[in-house]
């Protein structure tokens, strides 16, 4: 035990709890970050009264059912609709201009979690008169969080905050043609994703499919070590049509990322790049 | 050479309303020292109108940043946690961030960086506490000290809330209970222990 507060988790446990779930359950962690992967399994065992992980190792074999619920816990799906409004400008001033003319854009969110940052990119489409245009995949390794995504549903109380997002990107246009509130609920209007497939995947471990003008992987690097951000990069700047944009969490950084040669800033400090053609 | 990564001895100092300016003084008042690098974790507005960089100011030697995911920390650096996220310290020596839910209301949380220090078993380290209206990193400060880190808590009757303090103090003894002004000697008795 670390304390009362927290059980521990020796490297060695980490390292077998990371081959079974390998081995039985097909998921990788072994390139995740340590810090918040020891935490994240922390609290799961503590919630479920546990002092290690053998009896949750024991539940997933025994309960496969709980996979996904374990795997919905120990990720981090913390999201919000327009997250960083300045990225979001950016993104529509300096980044998207040059696919104006195309017949097709296809955007890749990557780790999109519940959905927000979908939804905020329908809607910047929409704005600048390109959603009809646009078809969307929107990825993710937890089904719980593409489940909700799909429901582009989101309690009331975000209600504010994603106001005040919006506005900070459109400050003329209104956030009440796009969402309204029904039974505690923030509902956004469907057709927001008529463009939109939804799918099961897992970044680390499966293949990238086709090619894209923007990919949008905000916020799920974080979770990688420097080597598996390395690998990550360069699946998805191969993914990258030339001339394609790729956006990343605002505190993120290529630094340890060797693709990072094949690409040119739009805008640096919003993390917003572009693949050389 | 300047030390780095794991070699680096952490001064972990967390704080909430009430701290900003004695802690702000102390650093101005701190000598450099290579050995060491500073992390502070500071309660702030989500949306702040001026950067923690240009409201520290200018230091002495040391270099202030908000450093990025995944910053390989160096010796003669003050690291600030970035608004809305949580700062982890890695065993391999790097910086994490972490989007994860606020603890006690807080993002960064105090608690999350001493728990990810403990957790990485990093070598030396101490860590102190300020004034705040919350009880985030209560059980931080507890988890260093048994560790058998060196642990400073501001007194209550020093701090200009005394929530914070108060609520550390409830659940174990700190090597040091400091009036801040005092604080800058408490640093190098910890650095040179
Ligand atoms: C913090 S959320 C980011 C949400 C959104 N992109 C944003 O920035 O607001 C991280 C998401 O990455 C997902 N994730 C974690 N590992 C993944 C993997 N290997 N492949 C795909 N998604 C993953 C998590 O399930 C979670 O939904």
């Amino acid at each position: 035990m670390l304390t009362e507060f927290l059980p521990d988790i020796s490297d060695a446990e980490l390292e077998q709890f990371m081959q079974i779930m390998l081995t039985q359950h097909g998921y990788d962690f072994r390139g995740y970050a340590p810090a918040s992967l020891k935490r994240r399994l922390g609290l799961v065992i503590k919630k479920y009264g546990f002092t290690s992980l053998i009896p949750l190792n024991q539940r997933l074999l025994t309960q496969p059912e709980y996979l996904r619920y374990f795997i919905n816990e120990i990720t981090v799906s913390t999201t919000e609709l327009f997250r960083d409004p300045a990225a979001w400008v950016a993104l529509r001033v300096q980044a998207l201009p040059p696919f104006f003319a195309l017949p097709e854009i296809r955007i890749w969110h990557v780790g999109a979690s519940t959905g927000e940052e979908v939804i905020s990119m329908a809607i910047l489409l929409q704005e600048i008169g390109l959603y009809s245009r646009a078809r969307i995949f929107a990825t993710d390794i937890d089904d719980i969080s593409i489940e909700k995504a799909k429901s582009a549903q989101y309690p009331a109380r975000s209600r504010n905050l994603y106001k005040q997002n919006f506005q900070a990107v459109f400050p003329t246009s209104s956030f009440e043609k796009y969402a309204h509130e029904e039974g505690g609920h923030l509902v956004f209007d469907p057709s927001l994703l008529k463009n939109t497939r939804f799918l099961k995947h897992n970044i680390v471990t499966e293949a990238a499919f086709g090619e894209f003008e923007v990919i949008l992987c905000r916020n799920l690097l974080i979770y990688f070590t420097p080597p598996l951000q390395d690998q990550v990069v360069t699946k998805l700047v191969d993914s990258l049509v030339p001339g394609g944009i790729l956006m990343i969490g605002t505190k993120e950084s290529l630094f340890w990322c060797s693709a990072a040669k094949r690409l040119i800033a739009v805008n640096d400090s919003e993390r917003i790049y572009r693949k050389q053609k | 050479m300047i030390p780095r990564g794991p070699e680096v001895f952490l001064w972990i100092i967390g704080g909430s309303a009430g701290s900003f300016n004695p802690i702000r003084s102390f650093l101005h008042q701190m000598p450099y020292y290579r050995e060491v690098a500073i992390i502070l974790c500071l309660h702030r507005l989500r949306n702040p109108r001026v950067g923690m960089v240009e409201a520290i100011g200018a230091l002495k030697g040391w270099e202030v940043s908000e450093p990025d995911d995944k910053t390989y920390i160096h010796g003669g650096h003050v690291y600030i946690s970035p608004a809305d996220y949580h700062l982890l310290v890695e065993a391999t020596g790097y910086l994490s961030l972490s989007v994860e839910e606020p603890v006690h209301f807080s993002r960064p949380s105090i608690d999350v960086l001493l728990e990810s220090v403990v957790r990485a078993r990093w070598k030396k380290a101490a860590a102190a506490l300020f004034s705040g209206a919350n009880r985030d990193g209560a059980q931080g400060m507890y988890l260093m000290h048994q560790a058998g880190h060196f642990t400073a808590i501001q007194d209550p009757d020093d701090a200009e809330i005394r929530t914070m303090p108060e609520a550390a103090l409830a659940l174990f003894e700190p090597n040091v209970r400091f009036k801040a002004a005092d604080f800058v000697k408490v640093c190098l008795q910890a650095i040179t222990l």
